[in-house]
């Protein structure tokens, strides 16, 4: 093959390389309000949710180095804030769950409000400014 | 208050990597793949099993490959690439600010080794661009790793207990 056309092939593959990872850069952490028609419950978790304002509900995985930086966040967070808790679930430990909420990555995090109602989402690694406005935005309205 | 399942992280301070090592060495991986694939690229197909069993871009393959099935047996602590950033790397760089589990690195390492494996078997079967069908896969896995910080275990891991959801459900 001429080498013109391998350097190009090469060329466009670093390039697709490098859509791809700026597009998924751009997606994580990024916080997308959901319609309010999930409901998260104790049963269904498997797990004692806490009668608090706000959960942060965190699905983990072994396999997952993000998410012990998200944990270190939310908990944080829920250590600072009155009425906001920090709850994590391994999903190695209940596979179930991954498919009944549609998470497609770890850490995925619900923002929840006192109703167990998921107010807002937020795939991959968090920022912590991002979850806080959102905590913010849902107890203005509560 | 919190709640956390996830015992294993207690043990990071004793077994925790610098996250920087296996992405210096997902670097120099993905060097190396694009070298498998501009070589397959210039040399045609050969005709005889020998032939293409000897190709200067099937033997790199099968090198790299190797190096995929070593970080995932023996861990990517033991991985030859942590010893040359410990060795080059590690020195001239300010302390990590924190430590990560080495099983995410490491289970990355097995789906580089699945990839490369089955691009060895359908090439040295004769299929036609084998080898840069799946050095261009593991390519793109290897550099979203290195520049993006990229963990696939992160999604990959999911996809899998969801697709085992679904066949459990449907049987």
């Amino acid at each position: 093959m001429n080498p013109l056309l391998i350097t190009a092939i090469l060329v466009g593959l670093v390039t697709v390389s490098t859509v791809i990872g700026l597009m998924w850069r751009g997606a994580q952490g990024r916080v997308r309000r959901s319609n309010g028609e999930t409901i998260v419950s104790s049963q269904a978790l498997g797990v004692d949710l806490p009668l608090s304002d706000i959960t942060l509900l965190q699905f983990s995985s072994p396999l997952c180095a993000p998410c012990r930086a998200t944990h270190v966040v939310l908990n944080s967070i829920a250590g600072q804030r009155e009425g906001v808790e920090h709850v994590e679930i391994d999903l190695s430990e209940r596979p179930e769950l991954a498919s009944e909420f549609r998470i497609a990555q770890t850490p995925t995090t619900f923002i929840l409000d006192r109703d167990g109602v998921v107010r807002a989402r937020i795939g991959g690694a968090l920022k912590r400014d991002a979850v806080i406005a959102e905590i913010d935005s849902i107890l203005v309205t509560a | 208050m919190t709640t956390n399942p996830v015992q294993a992280r207690t043990r990071l301070a004793s077994t925790g990597i610098d996250p920087r090592s296996p992405r210096f060495g997902a670097g120099i991986t993905a060097v190396l793949l694009l070298v498998v694939i501009a070589l397959s690229l210039a040399a045609p197909m050969a005709g005889t099993l020998a032939e293409r069993a000897t190709a200067p871009g099937f033997i790199l393959f099968v090198v790299i490959s190797a190096l995929f099935a070593w970080g995932a047996a023996a861990g990517v602590k033991r991985h030859p690439y942590g010893a040359v950033f410990r060795a080059l790397a590690r020195p001239r760089l300010s302390p990590p600010r924190e430590l990560e589990d080495p099983a995410a690195p490491t289970f990355a390492q097995g789906v580089g080794f699945v990839i490369t494996l089955v691009g060895i078997i359908l090439h040295l079967a004769g299929v036609p661009f084998a080898i840069v069908v799946a050095a261009s896969a593991a390519f793109i896995a290897a550099f979203l790793n290195s520049v993006f910080a990229y963990c696939l275990g992160c999604q990959l891991y999911v996809l899998i207990l969801r697709a085992r959801n679904a066949r459990g459900a449907a049987a």
